[in-house]
């Protein structure tokens, strides 16, 4: 929904409202009305699309062929769902977007957890310069990079396996991970690690047994950041992968699609299932992530 | 001669900085070799006529490529469809995701389906998104014209004209990157101190003054890291037209980032192609300086 639609919108309830008050309605009434009309667009605006793919995706072929068109299905069915599960392989896009996506914020988390700590903890020469040039790079567009990237799988052998597609996508999110735990290592007090230095640990030590468990959110936040850009990456699965046994979701969906149709009622299901693992996602993350996005939220 | 427990705290210094820099190494190689290397690919290539097609690519013809480029009507269209799109969706989503930090940042008794609506738009693929707004705008079947008709307008072929087609992926732009800004923002609302706007009501300012003069100004830290990353990602647009309208019709949605794509991919026009993904990059570099320049600061 437009900003004007919006705008347009919550000056006529108020309007409304306000002259409402006039005939003595209490102004408590109108704001409470006014804070669930409020909610009520949030909910709309947010969850509006992915419900009426929903709705599209348990209607038959002959319903959506009715103009003018049923909101909610006559007749809700699952066989779309099983069609489309037939129709592709489905299960293996889903099981390939979540291993790649799995394996993706694992290696950038590894990676990124040491880097994050060394410029948190230790005097890194030129530190400033060189955060700032790693961020640079990764602010880059991938559309630039799809030819040498494509051209040096190639020449590695890596073209159309699983780890043409991981490398690059935890490189791109290394930098949103660095931030984000650095931010949460610097918020830890340093005399913890020293004290447990004292007693003999280790740097890794420290940052193993000390450090990591105390910036578990930091960690779950940075992962979850890596997953959702893995989950999401289109362009990469597009051009460095042609093999069909190792396409991910967002490329395969489009493989129902053929060169005059377009079957809305497999291709909806096909993206409640990919979209259905995000949920899970949100809701076991929800809280953490909405506090904790800011330190390093580059996409969107 | 240095006391003992001095050495040893120098000599811990030292195994520290090593340490360190065996443990940012491996970040920096992987981004040299999947990032920094490709980047000199491509501004090295963008010198020699590469055309896979041709029989003896890989003549060096100097900054010919780029003065191609400036004379090619297939860039050019794709240039403004990448500003028109960055010049209309960045403002857009910026407003309406400010709108839903504001709502979100009202206390609720129940907060979860708040954060879900916030949420799933900003963690839904792009290419989904594309495709759930195609159906959205469908001709025949989509919810759009479905409203249209019921509210008495003709329905409209949004998907079949350049203009609407124009209109229904920035839309779409809009919806998907409204939720990211928003997600930016609530945090920078969250940490504002309530007890300004107490005494601001107690002064006798109003709900737009407290607005105007303590919120704005407030936030502008997260507007502006907002503002940076989503004019980033404008520039950058590929999955969401490309997952909707394919460019279509016509070039009416074909953006850079798709045009370096069909060039270099469908075309095999390496060298070109190369040419226009350093255009591409150094737009996208020019916008992010600002925000790197900051963040050198704030190191």
């Amino acid at each position: 929904m437009s900003a004007q639609k919006i705008t347009s919108h919550l000056s006529k309830i108020t309007s409304h409202l306000s002259s409402s008050s006039a005939l003595n309605l209490s102004s408590h009434l109108a704001s409470r009305l006014l804070l669930w009309l409020i909610l009520a667009v949030v909910l709309i605006n947010g969850l509006f699309p992915v419900l009426w793919i929903f709705f599209t995706s348990l209607k038959t072929e002959v319903e959506l062929a009715v103009t003018p068109i049923t909101w909610l299905p006559e007749q809700a069915s699952f066989a779309n769902y099983q069609q489309a599960f037939s129709e592709q392989p489905l299960l293996l896009f889903l099981g390939n977007s979540v291993a790649i996506a799995l394996l993706s914020a694992l290696l950038a988390l590894v990676i990124s957890i040491g880097a994050a700590y060394a410029f948190a903890r230790l005097a890194l020469p030129k530190a400033g310069w060189l955060l700032v040039g790693l961020i640079a790079l990764a602010m880059c567009p991938p559309a630039t990079l799809q030819v040498p990237l494509f051209e040096m799988m190639r020449a590695l052998g890596l073209l159309n396996t699983w780890l043409a597609l991981i490398l690059p996508n935890a490189v791109l999110s290394l930098p949103v991970c660095i931030l984000v735990l650095v931010a949460f290592f610097k918020s830890l007090p340093e005399s913890l690690e020293q004290a447990a230095m004292l007693d003999g640990c280790s740097r890794l030590g420290a940052l193993w047994r000390i450090v990591l468990p105390l910036s578990l959110p930091g960690v779950i936040t940075a992962g979850t950041l890596a997953f959702v850009n893995a989950w999401d990456e289109f362009l990469f699965a597009l051009v460095l992968n042609a093999a069909p046994e190792n396409r991910t979701l967002p490329v395969g969906i489009l493989f129902y699609q053929g060169e005059y149709t377009f079957p809305w009622p497999l291709i909806s299901a096909a993206l409640i299932v990919g979209i259905l693992p995000l949920v899970v996602l949100i809701a076991l993350s929800q809280q953490r992530l909405v506090g904790n996005l800011t330190a390093g939220g580059m996409k969107g | 001669m240095m006391s003992p427990a001095l050495v040893h705290k120098n000599s811990l210094r030292r195994s520290d900085r090593l340490l360190g820099v065996a443990l940012v190494t491996p970040a920096i190689i992987l981004l040299l070799a999947l990032v920094a290397y490709p980047l000199g690919r491509i501004f090295y290539d963008s010198f020699f006529a590469l055309r896979l097609t041709d029989q003896a690519p890989g003549l060096f013809i100097g900054v010919e490529n780029f003065l191609y480029a400036f004379e090619d009507r297939d860039v050019r269209s794709a240039f403004w469809v990448t500003l028109a799109l960055t010049i209309i969706t960045v403002p857009g989503a910026l407003v309406i995701g400010l709108l839903l930090a504001l709502a979100g940042n009202i206390h609720f008794r129940w907060r979860w389906p708040i954060r879900l609506a916030l949420l799933l738009p900003w963690v839904l693929p792009m290419s989904f998104t594309g495709m759930i707004f195609a159906w959205f705008f469908n001709s025949d079947y989509g919810v759009v014209n479905d409203l249209l008709r019921r509210l008495g307008y003709e329905p409209v072929a949004f998907l079949l004209s350049p203009g609407w087609a124009f209109f229904s992926v920035a839309f779409a732009v809009t919806w998907k990157t409204s939720s990211f800004v928003a997600l930016i923002l609530l945090p920078g609302l969250q940490t504002i101190p309530q007890s300004l706007y107490d005494a601001a009501g107690l002064e006798g300012a109003s709900r737009w003054q407290q607005f105007r003069h303590i919120t704005l100004p407030l936030l502008m830290p997260a507007i502006v890291v907002a503002l940076i990353f989503r004019t980033l990602s404008a520039v950058q647009t590929f999955d969401i037209p490309y997952a909707m309208t394919q460019g279509g019709p016509g070039q009416s949605t074909q953006t850079l980032a798709m045009l370096v794509n069909t060039v270099s991919m469908e075309y095999l026009d390496i060298g070109y192609g190369s040419s226009l993904a350093v255009l591409l990059f150094l737009m996208s570099l020019i916008i992010s300086l600002p925000y790197l320049a900051h963040l050198r600061r704030s190191v």
